[in-house]
């Protein structure tokens, strides 16, 4: 924390201002329509075959025409799905009403970042001409402004949440024409665009950390590659704003804007004229000249779609942060509720069940077990179908806690199990025979002892209690 | 109060908000645009000031004078409205009519290497709002660009009621010696999607290259890609899906041509069609207080579905099948055999006329005994006129003819709204 503390200090001399665009595609339907939100590459059912225009603006904004020769070549393909695709993403129907599912995510967001939500959100057409839309535009919406998110260095303002439409992908350009993916169009996406508070590049990974845990918590998230995206803004004194785009992991953040003040400050040594641009952030953590920065954004009214009023569900969503909290208050090991947030396990409601089991033991079966299981078995076994029954069983007294591995390791190899054998043993009986071991093999180490009983009676009774009888007897003996 | 586009400060309990003022319906709402470009609303019940921080001033456009290629002919495009002709004023999120000649042109630079362009607004509706009257406003601004020596016109129009219009077009425009095309838009001229901008060039490069075709027609989008279109008689066409770009087809019939710009051919697909031929140009108009109704057979029909007809002059019948519409009695109520009735007395005095619902086909009232019925009624088949074409061609006879000579036109061929022929290939096409 010092070191992060003198870093900000030296990068803030450098006149470091940096500030994150998250982009986040969400669960279910599309946004406005009802195809599943599912990318595929397959080949396409059939394709369609478009050209766009250029649209006139005021006088003077633009040069029309030259825009328009620019893209009087050009074609675009869009590659289509009859599953996965319909008339909206072909640009042939108006947009459904926005996806409900969508706008609770984005409320719910709105709520964890203590953001102001709009009265009426207004649905925008953003110009895009380079085909990624069919429509010409993306369709895009302010949710909630000014918001913020605590870090370790400080709060960072949280600018806007924007719900938004995902473009398609491109599969490839030819000369003459684009050929693009319809499957990923459409998919509802969230923005969340932080204000320049970021004080250094780790600072800039933590915030990045940060906003992906919390829009986790809200269980509404599309998970796996590509489905996250960060984007960072960041400048020094003298230079200019660079937008980076592509990070294959939020991890390789700070090393990327490292170098990007690098190059940089390298520029402004030599005296270079730097553009504002979008850069990609490559594998080696260099960045690469993608394109000059985009003027500002033309945005005019979605007429498809009216004003919406943003109700919220009501559903309180925990952030993550607390629940990480709260499995501390049990006990659980950091690597143990870290797991458990990962994978979104709901490890709290078999804790309420099952008030006999330690919380550790819980969560060593749902986390530990099964990868114990595949260590030294080589089987899979699907936990969460299993744990409740055994848990169930557990406290009750029906089952020792040794037992549980043994049985899981036994369905997991396919064997029939039989409960009985796992019983709990009769504790006299089992005290009458260590009693009788001590006499008859006199001498011997409470180790080994304890080995040749539990040799008989593993599963059936826990080594702890087994220890605690041979400790007693020899004592007495 | 603020004007669209001013810079506003609003004031609320607990925030200044600054942004630019977006007039809209709602009411209780107040739509301001942020500096970032998104809008939003706000609540006015929240509002406690609204301040004017600075007046929206119009950027002042160029009044470039629109330079036309001398030597190419010259076509005149009327608008009717709706959207294909419309702006968009990203300060205020307004959407404006544009359609003058500069503007045109700016809009679509390419149709000045095609024609020299005249460009007015004839009428400014939604069409579905058109009435009888509209028409003839059209036809007489058509009449008098030919006049002016145009080598064709085209009519921009909302897609709604596209073919009634065409329809109405073909019946008024009588000895008709240039090509009149109408061009609609399924996505509005301000999106760079939208598919005006291939209807309206390719029906100015068939008015400049087609070889002596003086109907009137439609240029639609022939299927999704941005690539041809179909050029359809404007007797056999019909609206086919709400929104596709390429919802308007042929039916009953072959198209007339296919268009492509990008390989610039146009391919003649109609066996045969009218040409500019003898005899002047002559309107013959529709009568605004003909009362025509269009009414759809079905299942549990009601008697007063036909009772509020009667004051009318004609009734064309949307009819199940071959031309039917439910007048036997059945064991469940009376209601088919009072239908039967009315329709009796209705086509005593006034011209019911039965056309095909399934759009496709021709009626045939000879098959069915029900059919008979009908006819027994004095109902008149329209052959393979579709419901629409018939309720036009229904109004248009009765504004320009006495009844009996109505009731025997409605089955002639006068415009190409009835084939005697119906080719294989004239279905789903």
């Amino acid at each position: 924390m010092n070191d992060g503390e003198k870093e900000s200090k030296d990068y803030a001399s450098l006149g470091f201002r940096c500030g994150l665009e998250i982009h986040q595609q969400l669960e279910g339907r599309k946004l406005f329509c009802s195809c599943p939100a599912v990318i595929t590459d397959r080949e396409p059912d059939f394709t369609v075959r478009r050209r766009l225009r250029a649209v006139a603006g005021e006088t003077g904004e633009v040069d029309i025409a030259a825009a328009h020769e620019v893209q009087k070549a050009k074609e675009f393909v869009y590659q289509c799905y009859h599953d996965a695709t319909c008339l909206v993403e072909l640009d042939e129907e108006p947009p459904h009403p926005i996806s409900q599912e969508a706008l609770q995510a984005a409320l719910e967001v709105a709520q964890l970042l203590r953001m102001k939500v709009v009265d009426r959100v207004q649905v925008m057409r953003k110009t895009v001409v380079d085909g990624s839309n069919t429509s010409a535009f993306q369709r895009t919406a302010l949710v909630a402004r000014d918001g913020s998110i605590e870090t370790a260095k400080g709060k960072v303002r949280i600018a806007t949440l924007c719900l938004e439409e995902e473009a398609a992908k491109v599969v490839r350009r030819e000369k003459g024409s684009d050929i693009y993916n319809l499957s990923r169009l459409g998919i509802p996406l969230l923005e969340i665009a932080t204000a320049a508070d970021i004080q250094d590049p780790e600072h800039a990974k933590e915030v990045a950390y940060r906003i992906g845990l919390l829009l986790r918590s809200t269980g509404r998230m599309r998970r796996g590659l590509g489905t996250i995206r960060q984007d960072v803004n960041v400048s020094v004194r003298g230079g200019v704003r660079t937008e980076i785009k592509g990070f294959q992991d939020y991890r390789n953040i700070p090393k990327v804007i490292d170098h990007e003040i690098g190059r940089q400050l390298q520029a402004i040594r030599k005296g270079e004229l730097l553009q504002p641009e979008v850069r990609k952030a490559e594998p080696d953590n260099t960045t690469s000249f993608l394109r000059p920065m985009p003027g500002p954004a033309r945005l005019y009214p979605e007429t498809d779609v009216p004003l919406i009023i943003p109700v919220s569900s009501g559903r309180k969503v925990e952030h993550l942060d607390e629940r990480m909290e709260r499995l501390r208050a049990t006990g659980l090991q950091e690597s143990v509720i870290d797991a458990v947030v990962r994978k979104n396990m709901d490890i709290e409601s078999l804790m309420r069940k099952y008030p006999n089991v330690p919380p550790a033991f819980i969560a060593e079966t749902l986390i530990t077990t099964p990868k114990e299981i595949r260590r030294r078995y080589g089987k899979e076994i699907d936990i969460l179908q299993h744990a409740d029954e055994l848990l169930r069983k557990v406290n009750a007294g029906e089952l020792t806690r040794e037992a549980v591995f043994e049985i899981l390791v036994e369905i997991a190899q396919g064997k029939e199990v039989d409960y009985a054998r796992y019983q709990g043993a009769d504790l006299r009986a089992i005290e009458q025979e260590i009693a009788e071991m001590v006499k008859s093999k006199k001498g011997l180490s409470p180790g080994a002892y304890m080995g040749m009983v539990m040799q008989k009676y593993r599963g059936k009774i826990e080594g702890k209690k087994v220890a605690k009888l041979v400790e007693k007897l020899l004592k007495k003996g | 109060m603020p004007d669209a586009g001013d810079l506003i400060e609003i004031v609320t309990a607990d925030e200044i908000i600054t942004g630019r003022y977006v007039p809209q319906q709602d009411e209780d709402v107040l739509i301001i645009k942020l500096d970032s470009g998104y809008n939003i609303g706000i609540e006015k019940r929240k509002v406690t000031a609204i301040k004017v921080r600075e007046r929206y001033q119009q950027p002042s456009r160029q009044a470039e004078k629109a330079v036309q290629r001398s030597g190419l002919p010259r076509i005149s495009v009327l608008h009717t409205g709706g959207t294909i002709a419309s702006r968009v004023d990203y300060a205020t999120g307004a959407v404006k009519a544009q359609f003058s000649p500069e503007e045109l042109l700016q809009a679509f630079p390419e149709i000045g290497e095609i024609a020299q362009v005249s460009s007015r607004l004839v009428a400014n509706i939604m069409s579905e709002n058109v009435r009888f009257a509209h028409y003839n406003v059209l036809a007489k601004a058509v009449q008098k660009e030919i006049a002016d020596g145009a080598a064709g016109i085209i009519v921009t129009h909302g897609t709604d009621t596209l073919h009634y219009s065409a329809a109405a077009l073909s019946f008024v425009l009588e000895h008709l010696p240039v090509p009149v095309i109408l061009v609609g838009a399924q996505r509005s001229s301000d999106r760079g999607s939208s598919d005006a901008a291939l209807n309206l060039l390719s029906a100015a490069y068939f008015i400049t290259q087609q070889p002596g075709f003086a109907e009137v027609a439609i240029c639609m989008h022939e299927n999704l890609d941005d690539e041809a279109c179909l050029v359809i008689p404007g007797c056999k066409a019909r609206k086919m899906h709400t929104s596709r770009r390429d919802a308007f087809r042929p039916v009953n019939a072959a198209p007339v041509a296919r268009v492509s710009i990008k390989e610039r051919r146009v391919e003649m697909l109609a066996g045969e069609y009218r040409g500019s031929g003898e005899g002047k140009l002559e309107l013959r108009l529709f009568q605004d207080r003909i009362k025509v109704a269009l009414l759809t057979a079905h299942p549990h029909m009601l008697e007063e579905e036909i009772a509020g007809l009667e004051r009318c002059d004609g009734v064309v019948i949307a009819g199940t099948g071959l031309g039917h519409i439910g007048i036997s009695p059945d064991d469940i109520s009376k209601e088919n055999t009072k239908i039967g009735e009315l329709l009796q007395r209705l086509a005593k005095k006034a011209v019911v006329v039965m056309a095909p619902q399934a759009v496709y086909g021709r009626v045939n009232m000879d098959v069915y005994s029900v059919g008979r019925a009908l006819q027994g009624y004095g109902i008149l088949p329209a052959e393979d006129m579709t419901p629409e074409t018939a309720f036009i061609k229904l109004a248009w006879l009765l504004s320009n003819y006495p009844v009996e000579e109505a009731k025997l036109l409605m089955g002639k061929n006068l415009r190409g709204e009835i084939t005697e022929r119906t080719e294989e290939r004239a279905f789903l096409r």
